[in-house]
C-alpha cells in the first residue's frame, strides 16, 4: 500500500470515527430525560409556547428524521443555535478555541521544559538520588488527579500565598501580544503569563511525568548502544554525546507522543478549565451540560472529535512520509 | 473601591496591576520583571466594582429567562419601571405614576427625559410593545416570561408619548404586583433591527448589541466570560455609585470564594453553606445573608394513590423535621415553611406554623388513609438549590422511617423535575407525582406562588386538582381592595397549609460574601443594585 493509500484510508478511518460521535450524541439527546422545549423555555411557560418551540425546532418529528437533519446540518457545517444564549454554536465554539489552544501549547511547553532535562539527570545518574527523585516525581505526577492538583495550587499558591490569580483569563495571548506590539506595554502579557500559569502546570502536570519517564527510558536505552561506545571512545565530550547524539535519537518516539498527547490535551482541559474557570471549551462544555444545552454539548464535542482525529491523521502522515514501511503495514 | 483583578483590556487603560499585585506576579514571573516599569497604579480601579455570579447572562435579550443571576446584570443595563422594595410594594422609577382606571386598565405615566443608550427616547410605544411581546407568543419576538410573571395582564397601548394603559383580567392589586416587577422597557426598533427571524430571537454579541435605558451601559462583552459596565453618562437619575462594574461568573462556591479571598472580585453570590466559615475567618470580606423569597418544598400530585388521601399528603408533612434539616443540611441558612409563601409576601399567614416533625401522628394518619405500607419515591435536583440533593435525602430518609411506608429518593438533572412539575395532574400524562422544587415568589404576591401550581381553568400545568383551594384563588384575583385581597390571601395559605399539596420544607437564605466596607443589604427578591450600594 502507498503512503497516499495509506493516508486516504486514515481519513475515511476518521470520518466513521467523528459519525459515531456525531450519532452517539445525537441518540444520548434522544434518550436523555426531560422535553427539551421546555430547558429551552423558563419555567412555567405556556403549553402554547412550549408546542410553538416544539414546532420551531422541529421536535415533533420522527426522531429519524430529527436524526437526518441533524446529520445533513453537521455536513453541511450548520450545528445550530444555543438553546440558552440564541447564538450559533459554530460562533461559541469557535471563540473559545484559542482559550483552549493556549492552554494546550502551554501546558505542553510546560511539560517539555521540565520534562526531557529531568529524564536526562535520570537517565544519566541511574540509582542514584536524582534518579530516585525523578522517579518519585514521574509516579506522583502519573498517579495525582489533575482537578486535585489544581485545587491544591489554587489553595497554597493563590489563596495561601496571594503569588498566582485563583483563576479566569482576564486577556488573550494574542491580544496581550498585539498590545504589546502596538503600545509597547508588557503589562498583558505578564497578567496572561501569572493567569496561565497554574492551569498549564496542573493540566501539563501528567504529561511531564508520561514525557520524563519516556525520556528516561529511551535515553537509558540509546546510552547503552554501540555509538556511545564509539563516540566517548574518539573522546568526544560526555555532555556533546548525551545532548547531542544520544537526546536526538530519544526524541523521535518522544516527538510521536508530544503530537498524539495535543489531543488527550484538549479533553484533559475540560476539568482544569473548570477548576480554575478558564474560558475555554472545556468551560463551556460543562456549562453546556449543566444547563443542558444539547446543540452547543453536540457542537463541542464534535469539534473535539475532529481535532482529535485530525491531528492523529496528521501525525500518521508526518509518520508515513518519515518511514514509508508504515504505509505498507 | 477596587477589586485588585487584572483586566486585560488596553483600550480601558493600562490600570491592570497596582504595586501590591505586581510584587506578587514578580515572585511569580520574575524573568518578566523588566516590564514593571510599564505598571503603576491608577484612581480609576477605585471606581471599578466587580461582582462574580454563579450563571453568566449569554444572550442580550433581558427578558429571554427568568434567572436571578441574569436580572442581576440586565437590570443595570435595562433597569425595571418600577422600584419594588420587598414587603412594601412599588414605588415610582421610570414610571412616575400609574392610576387604576377601574375598568381593568391601569394608566401608567412615562418621565419624559428618559433615553436608551444608543440615543433614542423612550417612548410609551416602547413600553406597550415590551409588555405585549412578553404576553403573547404570536407577537414576533416571543419572551417566556410572561406567562408567570405578568400572568393576568392581557395587553398594554401606548395612549399618547408618555402614557400607556395596561389592560388586565383580574384585579388590580394583582395586576400592579405583576407589572411592577416584571415590567421593562426594550427600544422596539432596537429590537426588531436586532431579531432573528431564523432563530426567533433576539441575538448579538457585542458591546453595542445592547441597548436599555438604565444607570449603566455596556462597553465590553465576552460571551461566557465577563460584561463590563460603566455609567450612562445621559442617565436620568442619580449617578450610581461606581464608575466601572464587572460582571463574570463561576459555576463553584469555592472558586467564586476563592476569587473573593484573593481580591479578584468584591461580591459573590450564592455561596454554600459549608464555605461560609471560610469567608468569615478572612480578613477584609465577610458573609451577608437574608431570608430570601424562595421556598422549598415537595409537590404531591394528588390524581394517584397515595397523594389522593389529604391524611397521607398531611403524614408526609409530620414526618419530616423541617428545623433539623435547616439546621444540620443548611447549618441554620434558612426557616422551616408550613405555607407556600415566606413572610414579607402579600398573603403571608403568620398565624401559621410549620408541620413540626411528629412520627407517632404521621403513623397514624398513613393507616386512617388507607395507605399503609405504601411505597413512594422522592424525585429531586442536584446544585440547584441550597444542598438540594442531601436535603432531599434527608426528606426521604425520615419518610422512610416510618413503620409503614417506604420511600426511595431518586437524585437526577433538574430537568427531570421541571417536567414532572410542568407534566400537569393527568395520571397519563406523568410519570413522577412526588419531587422536590423551589419557587421564588418575586412579585412578593402570593398569587405569584400558588396559581400555576393550583388554579384549575385554563391551567393544564397544575400540580393539584383542588375545586376549593383553586376558587379561593380566583376568588382573590377578582379583589380590588387591597386590605381586602390579603386577607384572601392568608386564607389561601390556610388552605394550601390544610390541605397539604406539598411537603412544606423551608424558605431557603441568599448568602453573600462582600467586601466589609460596602454599605449594602441583601434582598429578599434576590436581586443585587449597584444602585443600593455605598462604597
Amino acid at each position: 500500500m502507498t503512503t497516499g493509500k495509506f493516508l486516504v484510508r486514515r481519513i475515511l478511518q476518521g470520518v466513521v470515527v467523528i459519525w459515531g460521535v456525531v450519532t452517539i450524541m445525537f441518540a444520548l439527546r434522544a434518550v436523555s430525560p426531560g422535553d427539551p422545549a421546555n430547558l429551552m423555555l423558563a419555567e412555567g411557560a405556556s403549553e402554547e409556547l412550549i408546542q410553538q418551540v416544539r414546532m420551531e425546532e422541529g421536535l415533533n418529528q420522527p426522531v429519524y428524521v430529527q436524526y437526518l437533519d441533524y446529520v445533513q446540518g453537521m455536513v453541511l457545517g450548520d450545528f445550530g443555535y444555543s438553546w440558552r444564549s440564541n447564538r450559533e454554536v459554530e460562533a461559541m465554539v469557535i471563540e473559545r478555541i484559542p482559550a483552549t489552544v493556549e492552554l494546550a501549547v502551554a501546558a505542553t511547553i510546560v511539560a517539555i521544559a521540565i520534562s526531557i532535562p529531568l529524564g536526562v539527570i535520570s537517565a544519566t545518574r541511574r540509582n542514584e538520588p536524582a534518579d530516585y527523585g525523578a522517579t518519585l516525581f514521574s509516579l506522583l505526577g502519573i498517579s495525582t488527579p489533575n482537578f486535585w492538583l489544581g485545587l491544591m495550587l489554587i489553595l497554597v499558591l493563590g489563596v495561601w500565598a496571594g503569588v498566582f490569580p485563583t483563576g479566569r483569563r482576564p486577556v488573550g495571548l494574542a491580544e496581550a501580544i498585539g498590545t504589546l506590539l502596538q503600545y509597547g506595554y508588557a503589562g498583558d502579557l505578564l497578567t496572561w503569563l501569572k493567569y496561565i500559569t497554574l492551569p498549564a502546570i496542573t493540566l501539563g502536570t501528567y504529561f511531564t511525568a508520561l514525557i520524563t519517564r519516556l525520556t528516561r527510558s529511551g535515553m537509558v536505552d540509546e546510552l547503552g548502544k554501540p555509538y556511545v561506545t564509539a563516540s566517548r571512545a574518539k573522546g568526544l565530550p560526555s555532555v556533546l554525546v548525551r545532548y547531542k547524539h544520544v537526546l536526538r535519537n530519544t526524541m523521535i518516539p518522544i516527538i510521536t507522543v508530544l503530537g498524539l498527547q495535543l489531543g488527550t490535551l484538549m479533553g484533559g482541559a475540560v476539568i482544569t478549565e473548570t477548576v480554575f474557570n478558564w474560558p475555554g471549551l472545556g468551560l463551556r462544555l460543562i456549562d453546556a451540560l449543566r444547563i443542558r444545552d444539547w446543540p452547543l454539548m453536540q457542537g463541542i464535542v464534535v469539534f473535539i472529535a475532529i481535532a482529535f482525529v485530525s491531528i492523529n491523521i496528521f501525525v500518521d502522515a508526518i509518520y508515513a512520509s518519515l518511514d514509508p514501511r508504515v504505509g505498507e503495514e | 473601591m477596587c477589586s485588585k483583578r487584572d483586566n486585560g483590556n488596553m483600550p480601558h487603560g493600562i490600570n491592570r496591576l497596582d504595586r501590591r499585585a505586581f510584587i506578587k506576579s514578580g515572585v511569580a514571573a520574575g524573568t518578566l520583571a523588566t516590564v514593571a516599569g510599564c505598571l503603576g497604579e491608577d484612581p480609576e480601579d477605585e471606581e471599578e466594582f466587580v461582582i462574580t455570579l454563579s450563571q453568566f447572562p449569554d444572550t442580550i435579550d433581558p427578558l429571554d429567562h427568568i434567572t436571578g443571576d441574569y436580572f442581576d446584570v440586565y437590570d443595570h443595563i435595562y433597569e425595571p419601571l418600577f422600584d419594588f422594595e420587598p414587603g412594601e410594594g412599588i414605588f415610582p422609577r421610570v414610571v412616575e405614576d400609574w392610576e387604576a382606571q377601574g375598568d381593568g386598565t391601569t394608566e401608567l405615566s412615562l418621565r419624559d427625559d428618559v433615553v436608551f443608550h444608543n440615543g433614542d427616547d423612550l417612548t410609551a410605544e416602547d413600553v406597550a410593545w415590551t409588555i405585549n411581546r412578553t404576553i403573547d407568543p404570536e407577537f414576533g419576538v416571543p419572551s417566556p416570561i410572561g406567562t408567570f410573571g405578568l400572568g393576568s395582564i392581557t395587553g398594554a397601548e401606548a395612549l399618547d408619548e408618555t402614557t400607556v394603559s395596561v389592560q388586565y383580567s383580574a384585579s388590580a392589586g394583582l395586576a400592579q404586583f405583576e407589572f411592577g416587577n416584571y415590567a421593562r422597557a426594550i427600544d422596539k426598533q432596537w429590537a426588531i433591527d436586532n431579531h432573528d427571524a431564523e432563530n426567533d430571537a433576539i441575538t448579538g454579541a457585542d458591546p453595542e448589541d445592547f441597548n436599555g435605558t438604565g444607570p449603566y451601559e455596556v462597553v465590553d462583552f465576552t460571551s461566557g466570560e465577563e460584561i463590563v459596565l460603566e455609567r450612562f453618562d445621559d442617565y436620568w437619575g442619580d449617578e450610581p455609585p461606581f464608575e466601572r462594574v464587572v460582571f463574570n461568573a463561576d459555576n463553584e462556591s469555592s472558586g467564586r470564594v476563592a476569587s473573593l479571598e484573593t481580591d479578584e472580585t468584591d461580591l459573590t453570590i450564592n455561596i454554600l453553606p459549608e464555605d461560609v466559615d471560610t469567608v468569615e475567618n478572612t480578613d477584609g470580606i465577610e458573609i451577608r445573608n437574608v431570608t430570601s423569597f424562595r421556598t422549598i418544598f415537595c409537590p404531591m400530585k394528588n390524581t394517584v394513590a397515595p397523594f389522593d388521601s389529604q391524611e397521607f399528603r398531611q403524614a408526609m408533612n409530620y414526618a419530616v423535621d423541617n428545623e433539623g434539616i435547616v439546621e444540620t443540611v443548611l447549618s441554620g441558612f434558612g426557616e422551616p415553611r408550613g405555607q407556600p409563601v415566606s413572610p414579607g409576601i402579600n398573603g403571608f399567614n403568620d398565624d401559621i406554623e410549620p408541620y413540626a416533625q411528629d412520627v407517632g401522628q404521621a403513623e397514624s394518619l398513613v393507616e386512617e388513609s388507607g395507605y399503609g405500607g405504601a411505597e413512594i419515591e422522592l424525585q429531586a435536583p442536584q446544585g440547584r438549590y441550597l444542598n438540594d440533593a442531601q436535603v432531599a435525602e434527608q426528606v426521604a430518609d425520615q419518610i422512610d422511617q416510618l413503620e409503614n411506608v417506604s420511600c426511595d429518593v431518586n437524585i437526577g438533572d433538574f430537568g427531570i423535575v421541571s417536567d414532572a412539575n410542568q407534566a400537569g395532574v393527568d395520571p397519563d400524562e406523568f410519570e413522577i407525582p412526588f419531587y422536590m422544587i423551589g419557587w421564588g415568589v418575586i412579585t412578593g404576591d402570593t398569587d405569584y406562588g400558588v396559581q400555576g401550581f393550583f388554579t384549575i381553568p385554563d391551567n393544564p400545568n397544575r400540580t393539584f386538582d383542588d375545586e376549593e383551594l383553586s376558587d379561593a384563588i380566583l376568588e382573590s384575583q377578582q379583589i380590588d381592595d387591597p386590605d381586602e385581597r390579603r386577607e384572601q390571601l392568608e386564607e389561601v395559605n390556610r388552605i394550601a397549609h390544610e390541605k397539604a399539596p406539598f411537603v412544606y420544607l423551608h424558605t431557603q437564605e441568599s448568602i453573600y460574601g462582600i467586601r466589609e466596607e460596602i454599605q449594602w443589604e441583601p434582598r429578599e427578591d434576590e436581586t443585587v443594585y449597584i444602585w443600593g450600594m455605598e462604597n
